[in-house]
């Protein structure tokens, strides 16, 4: 008898899911729509929907693989089901308040849409390399990678930046401006050793710059402020007085004087969950949401932004105030463009490209008090040829900030060398933006 | 498709069963479990069913044939043809890359020392290996064999053969069923509740064992067996962590496996098939020979009967046989020297325990299983790491060179003994938070059926309350697995890759 019940119920209770998802529908509190599309609120990302069959999908395993992840996003109650799977993994053990843990994260597999449908940048822990490999370190509500980059890889960025010194000797002046990663500031003693290593890894890039390469000593300006939140607790990018701090080790190395943060108006952004928090999911990080406060300089400014090949720019901006959530960092320029051009009313005929991955956002937008041109080149998605782009504006500053994950990463550098040698599209010197005071935008404080 | 996912268990499995018992008739039956397995195959890479076709028909017509010319050389000569096929297909497919790049370090070795210029004569094979690949030949081969043997008699009906070949149950990552076991239960097999009970019995505790034990394993062995790259091949272990991180990965590969071939034996029983078990609690063994006699089974009995009483067994160069089926069994693992090493590292265990046996047997219960623990825990850092020679594709498309292309096997190995590393303090916190998932695995891991035997009062009174709380202990499982299975993006089975 009871072989029958246990038969049945067994039965029962793997059938009953695909009548309940037929029953349930869209009545879903886990679920928001956006444009007719439906997104899983908590994961931030669109819900899986069902391909249509097609001899070709099916060949190529498509339509299976999305089956699976459309069976996984639209499970019947499955936001119960998330819930119950976070308070059956505290099971494992006893939980420790204010335990130090380490979350290991996997890399996302295939290409990820780096813009969603209206051309917004979608923010990812993209850079996910060997400085996550190892795992990140939750302490006190706050994340950090638990790598302090190595040394000879750095030296291999500093070769490429040197190659370009090379070739531009005479035309440009090439400098660096990397900053470390946020390991070297974790606030507990046993983990100090990160710091040691940031800064070998950062002087590793000095002693390999050759050919008249300039090295801005961001390591020191932001180890001078190492009390301070330099870095975001709930994201993987810094906080915009880090990339301050690091604007300054910059003016040092290139000879200028840097605005001070009195003469910039301050503006703040509350409750940042970032793509750490994602990541680990970890309930003490969501109870330490970010603050971020920003800066803007008195500078007025207009920015196009081109695409990958960049055929013709659309008006953007360097302050895209509006950006909150999970978003917030994406107040820089607007996230990561593939190449930008800010011009500033700032008349010293000084002209600079900055190559850099979603960290220099934040760096980049502190450089407009000091060239009146500014070429902003996202080094993961730039098709433009970058020796095309120095010569026909007559640049004066080549300006490496990159990560320090990018650094450490060869094919992210290679991805720096490339941009010397590629063919893409080249943009004419002149785009004509419309200039019109709903689309031009002017971030200026009178 | 894997078990473990919510496509299987909730879409696939009710309509399968929904299918098969529509009918009494046995054909209609065997037609029913057919399409659900090639449907099951194919689902994800539907190119490799053509290989599982052709694979089952040559074997199909080679098992009549042996039949039809039993006795004769004819008979002899399909045999043949039967294994070079299967072992083929094998090697075209598995070992291919392997063979090519073997030649090519050999013909680059030689060209340097000899200053001629010769290439490997063919070109290196890209494919990726076919699932089940391992597991399906081998099955095929045995039922040739077996009814070369005159064991069995040959399968008339090519639909029932196909369904032999392709039982989605237990296709892709066996236990390897022999034909001889289930020739009786294609044509005419009884079902009745008892046995699809227990066949849900066993399926969800080996789900459990896959969902929750293994993969919770996994992220202890991400996290404690990776090494950071800091461009010298030094991992950020100390010793203590790297031992725990092997000691997990031991684990989860137990429960991982394990979970999966009970999960197989559980749907075997839903649809009226009985295959034999494939572990029987093997970190539980006295010696290394014990352990192989508890793990995997089905590979052991297979070699043992198809390999090692034909080079002569224990009559006739016993040394050199065992060490021959090791190594093979290693390189059924995968096409990669670490496999051999593997092989090798048990096969010379096993001659070592055969000729110390008198001293082994005076030994101490406790030190037995220390030793043989000890040694099995270390040998999996030649599965977890499968190569000895790096190639990492991070740095493929890099004109940058890592400075020691050595696997990190040997850092890993290294660090086990002796590490430059302070232990971490996180890694108390993960003990702690951890503690009740090493109680469950030790629990699981000990031979309760061997303690308390089928007589034992205290096993009937258990076996008693079972009886009467089956519905809901196997719900709650169901209910458990579901619920992380929910929150899970990837969890494929280590033994999808052999």
């Amino acid at each position: 008898m009871m072989n029958l019940i246990n038969s049945i119920v067994f039965f029962a209770s793997i059938s009953s899911m695909v009548v309940m998802y037929f029953i349930i529908g869209d009545d879903r509190s886990d679920i928001e729509f956006h444009n007719g599309k439906a997104y899983l609120t908590e994961e931030k990302r669109e819900l899986t929907e069902l391909q249509p069959f097609t001899f070709e999908n099916y060949l190529n395993g498509d339509w299976a693989k999305t089956f699976d992840l459309f069976v996984n996003d639209n499970f019947p109650h499955r936001e119960i089901f998330m819930q119950w799977s976070v308070e059956l993994r505290k099971l494992r053990g006893i939980e420790v308040e204010n335990q130090e843990k380490i979350v290991y994260i996997k890399p996302k597999k295939g290409e990820q849409p780096k813009f969603d449908d209206q051309g917004n940048p979608i923010e990812y822990l993209d850079e996910y390399d060997d400085s996550y490999s190892n795992g990140l370190l939750v302490l006190n509500g706050r994340v950090y990678p638990r790598s302090g980059g190595s040394p000879k890889l750095a030296a291999n960025f500093a070769r490429m930046v040197s190659e370009y010194a090379a070739q531009l000797a005479g035309e440009v002046r090439v400098l660096t401006a990397v900053p470390p990663l946020s390991s070297a500031f974790i606030p507990a003693s046993e983990y100090s050793h990160y710091n040691g290593q940031n800064q070998r890894s950062l002087e590793a890039i000095r002693n390999n710059l050759t050919n008249g390469a300039i090295f801005c000593d961001v390591f020191t300006e932001l180890n001078n402020h190492a009390g301070e939140q330099l870095y975001f607790g709930t994201d993987h990018h810094w906080k915009p007085i880090g990339a301050y701090y690091a604007y300054v080790a910059f003016c040092k190395g290139a000879g200028f004087t840097p605005v001070p943060l009195e003469q910039m108006e301050k503006r703040t952004k509350t409750n940042f969950l970032g793509t750490m928090y994602q990541m680990t999911q970890d309930p003490s990080v969501k109870e330490n949401p970010d603050v971020m406060d920003y800066y803007i300089p008195k500078v007025q400014s207009t920015a196009i932004r081109y695409g990958e090949f960049g055929f013709k720019g659309s008006a953007a901006k360097v302050f895209e105030h509006g950006c909150s959530g999970g978003a917030t960092y994406s107040t820089f320029l607007g996230g990561d463009r593939p190449l930008m051009k800010i011009t500033t009313n700032v008349k010293n005929g000084r002209k600079a490209v900055v190559i850099k991955n979603s960290m220099g956002n934040a760096f980049s937008v502190f450089l407009i008090s000091h060239y009146e041109e500014l070429w902003v080149v996202d080094l993961r998605y730039s098709k433009q040829n970058l020796i095309e782009i120095i010569r026909t504006n007559n640049i004066n500053d080549l300006i490496f900030a990159p990560g320090m994950n990018h650094v450490m990463n060869p094919n992210t550098v290679n991805m720096m060398r490339r941009l010397g040698t590629q063919s893409g599209v080249y943009i004419p010197p002149k785009p004509k933006p419309v200039v019109d005071s709903t689309i031009v935008i002017t971030d200026t404080v009178p | 498709m894997v078990f473990s996912s919510l496509t299987f268990i909730y879409v696939f499995l009710p309509l399968s069963l929904l299918f098969h018992y529509l009918s009494r008739n046995t054909l209609y039956r065997n037609i029913a479990l057919t399409v659900f397995s090639l449907i099951f195959y194919a689902w994800g890479e539907p190119m490799w069913i053509i290989l599982l076709l052709i694979s089952s028909f040559y074997d199909y017509f080679n098992g009549i044939l042996v039949e039809r010319f039993h006795g004769t050389w004819k008979a002899k000569l399909f045999l043949i043809l039967s294994i070079i096929g299967n072992l083929g297909i094998l090697f075209a497919y598995k070992y291919g890359g392997f063979i090519w790049e073997n030649i090519d370090w050999m013909l680059k070795n030689f060209n340097e020392w000899f200053s001629t210029s010769m290439e490997t004569p063919f070109e290196k094979p890209t494919n990726t290996l076919p699932i089940g690949i391992s597991f399906y030949t081998f099955q095929t081969i045995s039922y040739v064999v077996d009814v070369y043997r005159g064991d069995v008699k040959a399968q008339r009906n090519p639909l029932n053969f196909l369904m032999f070949v392709s039982l989605f149950h237990q296709l892709v990552a066996g236990p390897i069923v022999r034909y001889v076991t289930i020739a009786e239960q294609i044509e005419n097999r009884k079902v009745d509740w008892a046995l699809i009970s227990s066949g849900v019995g066993r399926f969800c505790f080996g789900l459990f064992k896959k969902v929750v034990v293994a993969n919770i394993a996994s992220e202890l062995v991400d996290k404690y067996m990776i090494y950071t790259y800091h461009g010298d091949g030094n991992f950020d272990l100390s010793s203590y962590e790297a031992w725990f991180g092997i000691v997990m990965f031991s684990v989860q590969i137990y429960f991982d496996f394990s979970g999966y071939s009970d999960m197989a034996i559980g749907l075997g029983r839903m649809f009226g098939f009985k295959y034999d078990e494939n572990f029987k609690h093997p970190y539980a063994a006295q010696s290394v020979g014990d352990f192989y006699r508890r793990w995997h089974i089905s590979l052991g009995t297979f070699l043992r009967d198809y390999v090692y009483f034909p080079l002569g067994g224990g009559r006739k160069n016993r040394y050199r046989n065992v060490v021959i089926v090791w190594i093979l069994t290693g390189f059924w693992h995968g096409a990669s020297w670490n496999f051999v090493l593997w092989g090798l590292y048990f096969g010379c265990f096993m001659v070592i325990e055969k000729l110390l046996e008198d001293v082994l047997k005076k030994t101490p219960r406790i030190i037995r299983h220390a030793y043989t623990l000890i040694l099995i825990v270390f040998s999996r850092a030649l599965f977890y790491f499968d190569t000895l020679y790096l190639s990492n594709p991070h740095f493929e498309n890099s004109d940058f060179k890592y400075e020691s292309d050595w696997s990190p096997l040997f850092g890993f190995i290294g660090n086990l003994f002796s590490s430059p590393n302070a232990v971490n303090p996180a890694f108390y916190g993960d003990l702690m938070m951890h503690v009740y998932f090493f109680i469950l695995v030790i629990l699981l891991c000990i031979p309760w059926d061997e303690i308390f035997t089928e007589e034992n009062r205290f096993r009937l009174k258990v076996e008693r309350v079972y009886y009467f709380a089956q519905p809901a202990v196997n719900f709650a499982l169901l209910v458990i697995a579901t619920t992380l299975l929910v929150n899970a993006t990837h969890n494929p089975f280590i033994y999808f890759r052999f």
